[in-house]
């Protein structure tokens, strides 16, 4: 496509300028304001048929209007002469002698200007332009001939991971991270600037970047992720060494280096964590609204954390501690203020590097996370219970901010903002004193989950503060709050020894099983039916910010 | 009021108040997500190379790739929309 126009395009604008295609571009195309959009609404119809279609033409030498579907404005442009014409839906030229679209540098040039005008008079924030290459880019692509195509069939992504001495827990972690569609789309995308300008070697972020480029190499082989580790075990001192380790704790604590590293600090704390804009707070933070009501006087006391994951525990109701996976994000946690109960209960951090400074001002533990007796079976169920009101019993009397004095109290946990990855953690190793053990129990899970009912808008509270505005826009915002599974982490074995396996999905709806370094075809049955310990879901729907 | 000129009335509507261009929009973000954009791209790309550049017009593509395009919107983009449509409607009282 040349920027040259033709020749009729060109002979017009010798001879009358741009004037009239700007006038029926601002008028008629993108409208500036709310006068010219009620005059565009008024006159955009066919001078012919009068009809309003979704191809209406104006020419650019009379002042008509036709539609080109019907052929109105081409019969106009034969009798009279006029081979120009725009399109009131895009603002392209045509050319009726060329028969074609033309395209003219200026008027593209205005156009576009006029268009981001257009957006920014209805406060449309991001318009969608296609990708121009700039100089850089244009060289890049000339000195890289090569260009690889994604099809159906493609195993692009599919990489296998050495296990380089119990390291299972870190493979099928960074499986279920490299195929996180957001995620990948950040790292390929190259949007990752290091901030460790003084040793980027030790950023975990930079070498992140670096797996998802041996990834998408193309390259069949599996890939030895020994730097990774490395850079992991001098970050995370507890998980150094050949031993078997948790790859939730795993999870988490990459996460949280990662987190560390995107901002460039190393370990310092920092003010302003709680708005951290990095892209693991992005796609992986969580809002986790925590309501306790107070016995007394119905008062509500709210506070709101962030999480990075969903904690869920398995087995028999009462007796198991509730220690809410607020832990994930214990260093963000730091900065609940104005929080008069202390609600972050149970803040039993596994990956922060400054727990000391974690606010835990409340009686931990003590209350019970589930009234009832029967054990989970599936996800929802243990969704259910994780949002269920609460009693917090004599043992654990709170004070409450309005009748000044130690009451028994009500406590539920929503989500506030869902994530755009969610990860769920289903508690399959139990620690309780004096004995450690893991639950097999099958708990099923969908493929495409609803958090809705979930939410802190779908809350259903007696205290009456439930209004109906609340209620409709959390069923206008239904799908907002919709996921897809992407990802599985299996555990076979016992609570002291055992193996890690994942399943990954690719494509749509392709799935495969990752083993260290083995990598094999599966289905959706295999994994929907295996005991799934960590589950990854990504929304379907993004909301651009 | 008659089928077309409510379709009118509600067209106007929708460019006075700028939500036609609002939702415009999110048809965009919408197909580009679902990979409708380069599905279309591709076919179209097909087209040309099959019939060859020079024996090529753009009615004829456009006649060509227009009903394969309405396929293959997913339903979930059209019942955003329309219900994005309908919430505006509710809001305009004036109708």
């Amino acid at each position: 496509m040349s920027l040259n126009g033709c020749e009729h395009l060109n002979s017009f604008k010798a001879a009358f300028g741009s004037r009239s295609y700007f006038i029926i571009h601002s008028c008629f195309v993108a409208c500036t304001s709310a006068e010219a959009r009620r005059v565009k609404a008024q006159s955009c119809f066919c001078h012919t048929c009068k009809h309003r279609g979704l191809r209406v033409h104006a020419c650019l030498s009379c002042v008509y209007f036709g539609c080109y579907g019907e052929k109105h404005i081409q019969n106009h442009a034969k009798s009279k002469k006029h081979n120009l014409s725009v399109d009131l839906n895009f603002g392209t030229v045509y050319c009726y002698a060329c028969k074609d679209f033309v395209y003219d540098k200026e008027l593209e040039t205005l156009a576009k200007r006029q268009n981001k005008a257009a957006a920014a008079s209805l406060a449309i924030r991001r318009q969608f332009a296609p990708w121009e290459p700039d100089q850089d880019e244009i060289e890049l692509l000339r000195r890289n001939p090569k260009r690889r195509r994604v099809s159906e069939s493609s195993h692009i992504g599919l990489r296998g991971l050495i296990n380089l001495g119990n390291t299972c827990f870190m493979n099928c972690i960074l499986q279920s991270l490299t195929h996180t569609p957001i995620l990948r789309d950040y790292f390929l995308s190259d949007q990752h600037h290091c901030h460790m300008t003084a040793n980027p070697q030790q950023c975990l972020v930079c070498e992140m970047g670096r797996l998802f480029q041996e990834f998408y190499s193309g390259v069949r082989t599996p890939y030895i992720p020994y730097k990774l580790l490395h850079l992991v075990w001098t970050n995370a001192r507890h998980l150094a060494g050949y031993e078997q380790q948790d790859a939730h704790e795993f999870l988490i604590a990459a996460l949280d280096v990662l987190h560390r590293h995107c901002q460039g600090t190393n370990g310092i704390s920092y003010s302003n964590s709680h708005h951290c804009s990095c892209i693991i707070d992005q796609i992986f933070t969580g809002g986790l609204q925590s309501d306790v009501t107070c016995k007394e006087c119905n008062n509500v006391s709210t506070t709101i954390d962030p999480i990075w994951d969903i904690s869920l525990d398995l087995g028999p109701g009462p007796g198991t501690t509730a220690a809410t996976s607020v832990a994930s994000a214990a260093t963000v946690t730091t900065a609940t203020v104005g929080d008069p109960v202390g609600a972050v209960l149970g803040v039993a951090s596994s990956a922060a590097s400054d727990t000391s400074s974690v606010a835990n001002l409340s009686p931990a533990s003590g209350y019970t996370n589930s009234p009832s007796n029967s054990e989970p079976t599936s996800l929802i169920e243990c969704l259910k219970r994780f949002t269920r009101p609460e009693h917090l019993g004599n043992s654990a009397k709170i004070k409450c901010s309005n009748c000044h004095s130690y009451q028994e109290s009500t406590k539920q946990l929503t989500m506030k903002k869902s994530p755009i990855v969610a990860c769920f953690h289903l508690k399959r190793f139990e620690h309780s004193t004096g004995y450690h053990k893991k639950i097999s129990t099958y708990v099923s899970f969908p493929e495409e989950l609803d958090m809705t009912p979930f939410m802190s808008s779908s809350r259903n509270n007696s205290n009456g503060y439930t209004n109906q505005i609340v209620r409709e826009s959390a069923i206008s915002l239904s799908c907002d709050n919709k996921y897809s599974l992407f990802a599985v982490v299996n555990h076979s074995g016992t609570i002291e020894s055992g193996h890690y396996t994942c399943f990954i999905r690719s494509h749509k709806d392709q799935w495969f099983k990752c083993e260290d370094h083995v990598i094999t075809r599966a289905t959706a049955g295999e994994v929907l039916t295996s005991e799934g310990y960590l589950l990854f879901y990504h929304k379907q729907l993004l909301e651009y910010a | 009021m008659k089928d077309a000129q409510m379709r009118a009335t509600i067209n106007q509507k929708l460019v006075e108040t700028g939500e036609r261009e609002r939702l415009k929009e999110l048809l965009r973000t919408r197909l580009i997500e679902c990979g409708w954009r380069d599905q279309l791209k591709a076919q179209c790309k097909e087209i040309v190379q099959n019939k060859g550049l020079e024996h090529i017009t753009v009615d004829d593509l456009v006649a060509e790739i227009t009903p394969k395009g309405r396929a293959l919107v997913p339903d979930n983009v059209k019942k955003e929309l329309l219900q994005r449509i309908r919430t505006f409607l509710a809001q305009q009282s004036s109708i």
